[in-house]
């Protein structure tokens, strides 16, 4: 019909399947000579990225029908992109190429594997924030987190089998408890597999005759919070990227991780009403205790891995107190904010893992008292971290900064103790970032590193370092200079979530509000791919 | 008309920016490239400033939204009124001086390149403060201005001190600024906007006091004002023209400048905290900076003291006075810290004080601009400083604070003291060490700076005061210069003479007394160490090294122990019990089948409920 939107429609589809196609080749293909294996795997790193930089970046303005494609097809294949998760997909594009090239310059044993997961993992989660049905989006996180485990498991550094074991306890039950708790409002809703799209679901529950069991919401936020780390059920992620390989961590932690986050807002916030009630009081109180309790357990951290695993926990609690704001006062600056909290912690978290690696490697070690005045040796490495770091503490001019301050302003009509607490981040942030950077790169040279200078001499940032790292900050601060990129995509959507979040339950009156980011889809044939 | 010059704004504005990226991506290792490029981009700011400041009349405005986060506008804009236009002047003239000063006095440094592009980063920070025209704004600019500070101090990072002293500057600067943050989100609640145009039309007569105690904190911080004024000594582990420019001339004045533009916004409970603790500061900052033998940390006690005194002029209503004091301190500041950078630079690095005596002889240009600035710094009547100083102090007399007034004269001692100090053991005298012996004149691109800044503007700007006083506060100023400027018997006066006979005479006496060592802690050696003690150091120290670490460990086991132990393997225990012998085993091995079964329970319960329905 229109052949421009069928166009990017097929190239949607593309980037999301190309990665798993080569992904399959790689595993099937094990004859293939290793030029092939890294020309593959590159161009499957590299593919989502160029359509993002083609078609979703030149798509400025107002969200239009260029970017609500969506490609129809059973429903595995109802693929599109709303409001929220067109940032968050450009944003796993950048990071998966990071990885990818990160995992390229690795040498592992069975090497054609490693990388043939990590394209199953990066597809899996392009195609996560890809789609529009919700069995569809469950199916592809538990594509995506199958190569975790493994890779967890085979590839992963110190304590990678307790961790993996962890990690696949944690998020297999956190997975189904959700699942759970959107299988009874389908059910509630009268919805089929075909059609439980998100924005279904809403316009079902509205129309429900009986009020969601108060069950509901409850095992749909706990357990899409256990995915994204939220107080009490974190424990798993500190070890889980801590073992992980490099790649892996950077997707995890910056791109697959926001699985949970994303279905806090398509599902639980406007469907399940999350922030009302007692519900939204403990939803409050977790989010609090994230940004708290581990912000203080990031400072008794001394190992820069462990130390980033944690920072990546604890940065999680602004994004959850931006989803608590937005759904239980119905303020959409906080679901604005949380969004682009997760893109930018995406890039920044993704680009410290890389760099910490690129300690590792040189040095051996991730332990602070080994470490110290790598800077004389490493200026360009150290000038990359210190970026990363300041990114990630919320710097001006990286994206961190607008998720951020957005949470703190929309948070500005609660009490001021409440308001001071979420705020102490900035300093107990810096306290440990600023730490971290000096144990490991100020002062004058440690003994480890003296030595290891001597018996296994190392150099500077190589240049497919540097690409991957770049690129990172890169994104990060053109969304820092250019906020309007991501909040022009979910300004509209955030407004629609957070008015349907504190919709008042009783009157079932046509002028209750909707979900914007699903009702094209869900009233309006869309153009079709076929 | 005036908005034809937000083109011109844009240049001064983002020029730097340029310059900084570009360095720090091609110039890394062009370093004499860097250092001229840098140079050539600040003096291109400061005639464009001074394009600014001749041709362009009333407020210049210009206003865009970079986004929206819900309702909340992210704007980005330029308000440059009367004060804004002098500071604009007085933050681009001295920073192209420091940046020639600089090509000089970093000549054998390996990192010049990175050097340059932090000048550059804190020169677009600055500026960004000095334009912005909303909070949200001015707190970007003011974070990144904490930024390029960090990264300058942290210049000679394989030191120990300069690490320490970076992460300090910075993580003191964030503390004031969480209360700034909550001050931010305070205005946007009660009045909806965080224009400054907007903001006061909106505040009306009673503002509440949180908004102006909170706003404060960014001030307190940001201007090294107790109890957040440890990091300021320290911060002189810089280079010595990033002392100059960032932490004795620029920055620290921000926090002033910021002050005087949301003064509608500060309540009177607000107002005479800053006054007493503003004037109590320069007292004692004053009296502290007899106890330090090193140079720049004795004028970064001095800076302490002076940025005390534009506190205390806010503090009694007078903003402008707190904006001029703060343009002809930064004039006689920066001129008195390079003229140390020239002493310790043709002394080898020596920076100790004890150390030197006698450079009048070898270094006389140097010496010459730096008795100058002095003087200005003295208050000596027809300098400078004693415009803008001595009418602060009448001004508190005038509105009868007495306790201000006096802790006002304790300071206007305190600076001829260690002043007076300063000159005797650095210049008079004989050379107590080798280095002092065989000290030399500096490079012209050293001397040039210190005598256009220290001869011609340390000297000469009080002659221009009328002019760079704002028109708002010509009344308020008039009065005290008319008075000063004719007779000799204003109190303020009185006591400035009184303190330079005394102090300044006194002084140099005194010091002459002993030799290679201090006269003070030679007559005195407890009132020295009482001086030079560092209490509020220690109460941080205290804290970091005591509870908030204990308090770090403790969460982190409790987190260990009863979330990860207790709680889950409890409850997985439980599970398993439940679920029987087989998925134990699974647990304790740990193996790939162990979550391979778990997917397929998952996969079986999810079957079942699907056959169920």
């Amino acid at each position: 019909m229109d052949t421009f939107s069928t166009l990017n429609a097929s190239l949607l589809v593309t980037a999301i399947f190309l990665p798993i196609l080569i992904g399959l080749i790689l595993l099937a293909g094990r004859i293939l000579p290793s030029s092939w294996v890294s020309g593959l795997a590159f161009l499957g790193f590299a593919l989502p990225a160029a359509v993002v930089l083609w078609f979703l970046l030149p798509a400025s303005g107002p969200l239009d029908a260029i970017l609500r494609l969506r490609v129809d097809g059973p429903w595995l294949f109802k693929l599109g992109l709303n409001g929220v998760s067109t940032p968050l997909f450009a944003m796993t594009a950048v990071v998966g190429l990071a990885a990818g090239l990160k995992a390229l310059i690795q040498e592992v044993e069975g090497r054609a594997t490693y990388l043939g997961l990590i394209l199953f993992m990066f597809g899996g989660t392009l195609a996560v924030f890809a789609t529009d049905n919700i069995i569809g989006f469950y199916f592809f996180h538990e594509f995506a987190l199958i190569p975790t485990f493994i890779l967890t498991l085979f590839w992963g550094g110190e304590g990678r089998r307790s961790a993996a074991m962890q990690m696949a306890i944690y998020l297999t039950v956190g997975a189904m408890l959700s699942l759970g708790g959107i299988l009874i409002a389908m059910d509630a809703a009268a919805l089929s597999w075909d059609d439980a799209t998100f924005g279904a679901l809403f316009q079902g529950l509205l129309a429900a005759k009986d009020p969601l069991p108060a069950a509901t919401g409850a095992l749909t936020l706990f357990g899409l919070g256990t995915l994204a780390s939220l107080f009490p059920f974190h424990s798993w992620a500190a070890p889980g990227y801590s073992a992980a390989p490099t790649p892996v961590s950077m997707l995890h932690a910056g791109a697959l991780k926001k699985f949970g986050l994303y279905g806090i807002v398509m599902v639980a916030a406007a469907s399940m009403q999350i922030g009302q009630g007692t519900l939204g009081q403990w939803f409050f109180w977790c989010a609090l205790a994230n940004l708290l309790i581990v912000g203080f357990i990031c400072i008794a951290q001394r190992d820069l891995k462990q130390l980033l695993s944690w920072s990546s926990v604890a940065h999680m609690g602004p994004i959850f107190l931006g989803l608590w704001v937005g759904t239980a006062k119905g303020e959409a600056a906080g679901i604005d904010a949380a969004i682009f909290l997760m893109v930018a912690h995406g890039l920044s978290c993704a680009a410290l893992f890389l760099l910490a690696n690129a300690v590792r490697t040189r040095t051996g070690t991730y332990r602070f008292e080994e470490l110290g005045g790598l800077a004389a040796r490493t200026p360009v490495l150290a000038a990359f971290f210190v970026a990363a770091t300041m990114a990630s503490i919320g710097l001006p001019g990286f994206g961190n900064f607008w998720g951020e301050v957005g949470v703190f302003l929309s948070l500005r009509a609660e009490p001021l103790w409440v308001q001071a607490l979420v705020a102490s981040t900035i300093v107990v942030s810096a306290i440990y970032a600023l730490r971290a950077v000096a144990a490991v790169f100020f002062g004058p040279a440690s003994k480890h590193i003296e030595e290891r200078a001597v018996h296994a001499p190392f150099g500077d940032l190589g240049f497919t370092e540097r690409l991957a790292a770049g690129l990172l900050l890169a994104a990060s601060l053109t969304i820092g200079f250019i906020p309007s990129l991501v909040t022009q995509c979910t300004n509209a959507d955030a407004r629609g979530i957070a008015a349907a979040a504190v919709r008042s339950a009783t009157p079932k009156a046509p002028a209750a509000p909707v979900i914007p980011a699903a009702t094209p889809k869900a009233t309006t044939p869309a153009p079709s791919a076929r | 008309m005036s908005n034809d010059f937000s083109s011109l704004v844009h240049w001064i504005l983002f020029l730097p920016l340029v310059a900084a990226a570009f360095s720090a991506l091609f110039l890394r290792r062009a370093g004499a490239f860097a250092a001229w490029f840098s140079t050539a981009t600040a003096f291109t700011i400061a005639g464009l400033s001074l394009q600014l400041l001749l041709q362009s009349t009333g407020d210049v405005t210009w206003h865009v939204e970079l986004a929206k986060l819900g309702e909340i506008s992210l704007g980005f804009g330029y308000l440059i009124d009367a004060n804004a236009r002098l500071m604009l002047f007085v933050v681009s003239f001295v920073a192209a001086w420091i940046h020639l000063f600089s090509v000089g006095y970093m000549q054998d440094d390996a990192a010049r390149g990175r050097f340059f592009a932090g000048l550059s980063i804190f020169m677009f920070s600055i500026l960004g403060i000095v334009v912005a025209d909303n909070l949200l704004m001015t707190f970007i600019f003011w974070e990144l201005v904490g930024f390029s500070s960090y990264m300058l101090i942290a210049h000679y990072f394989d030191k120990d001190f300069a690490a320490a002293a970076s992460k300090k500057a910075f993580i003191t600067n964030r503390i004031g600024d969480l209360g700034f943050i909550l001050g931010i989100a305070l205005c946007l609640h009660l009045y909806g906007t965080l224009d400054f145009v907007a903001l006061k039309a909106a505040a009306g007569p009673a503002v509440p006091v949180a908004v102006g105690a909170l706003l404060m904190c960014g001030f307190l911080g940001k201007s090294a004002q107790f109890p957040l004024h440890v990091w300021l000594t320290d911060a002189m582990a810089g280079p010595t023209p990033v002392s100059a420019l960032i932490h004795a001339a620029t920055m620290v004045a921000a926090g002033v400048y910021f002050m005087a533009r949301v003064s509608f916004l500060l309540a009177p409970e607000v107002l005479s905290w800053m006054a007493i603790s503003g004037a109590g500061m320069a007292a004692l900052a004053g009296l502290c900076a007899l106890a330090q033998t090193d140079i720049k940390k004795s004028l970064a006690y001095s800076t302490l003291a002076h940025l005390g005194i534009m506190g205390c002029a806010l503090g009694l209503g007078h903003p402008e006075l707190a904006v001029l004091h703060m343009a002809m301190h930064a004039f006689f500041k920066a001129t008195l810290f390079l003229g140390a950078g020239s002493v310790i630079h043709g002394c080898h690095h020596e920076q100790d004080m004890l150390k030197m005596g006698g450079l009048l002889k070898k270094m006389p240009l140097t010496a010459a601009t730096f008795i100058a600035a002095t003087l200005s710094n003295c208050a000596v009547p027809f300098f400078a400083g004693w415009y803008s100083k001595d009418a602060i102090i009448e001004a508190a007399w005038h509105g009868h604070h007495h306790a201000v007034f006096a802790f006002l004269a304790i300071a206007a001692l305190a600076t001829c003291l260690y002043s007076g100090r300063m000159i005797r053991l650095v210049f008079l005298g004989e050379a107590n060490s080798e280095a002092a012996e065989h000290a030399h004149e500096s490079p012209w691109t050293m001397t040039l700076p210190i005598t256009v800044l220290g001869l011609v503007f340390a000297v000469g700007a009080g002659f221009a005061a009328h002019y760079l006083i704002p028109a708002s506060s010509l009344q308020v100023v008039d009065a005290a210069l008319t008075s000063l400027h004719f007779s000799f018997t204003a109190p303020s006066t009185i006591i400035g003479l009184l303190a330079l006979v005394f102090g300044f005479g006194g002084a140099l006496k005194f010091y002459g007394t002993t030799r290679g060592a201090d006269a003070l802690q030679v007559v005195s050696p407890r009132a020295y160490a009482l001086l030079e003690r560092r209490w509020m150091d220690g109460l941080y120290r205290w804290w970091i090294d005591g509870p908030q670490r204990r308090i770090a460990e403790f969460i982190a086991f409790l987190d260990l122990l009863l979330i990860n132990g207790v709680a889950v393997r409890w409850i997985a225990g439980g599970a398993t019990a439940a679920l029987g012998h087989l998925t134990g085993r699974t647990f304790h091995r740990g193996q790939t089948r162990g979550y391979a079964l778990w997917i397929v329970i998952g996969s079986l319960l999810l079957a079942w409920y699907l056959l169920a329905r």
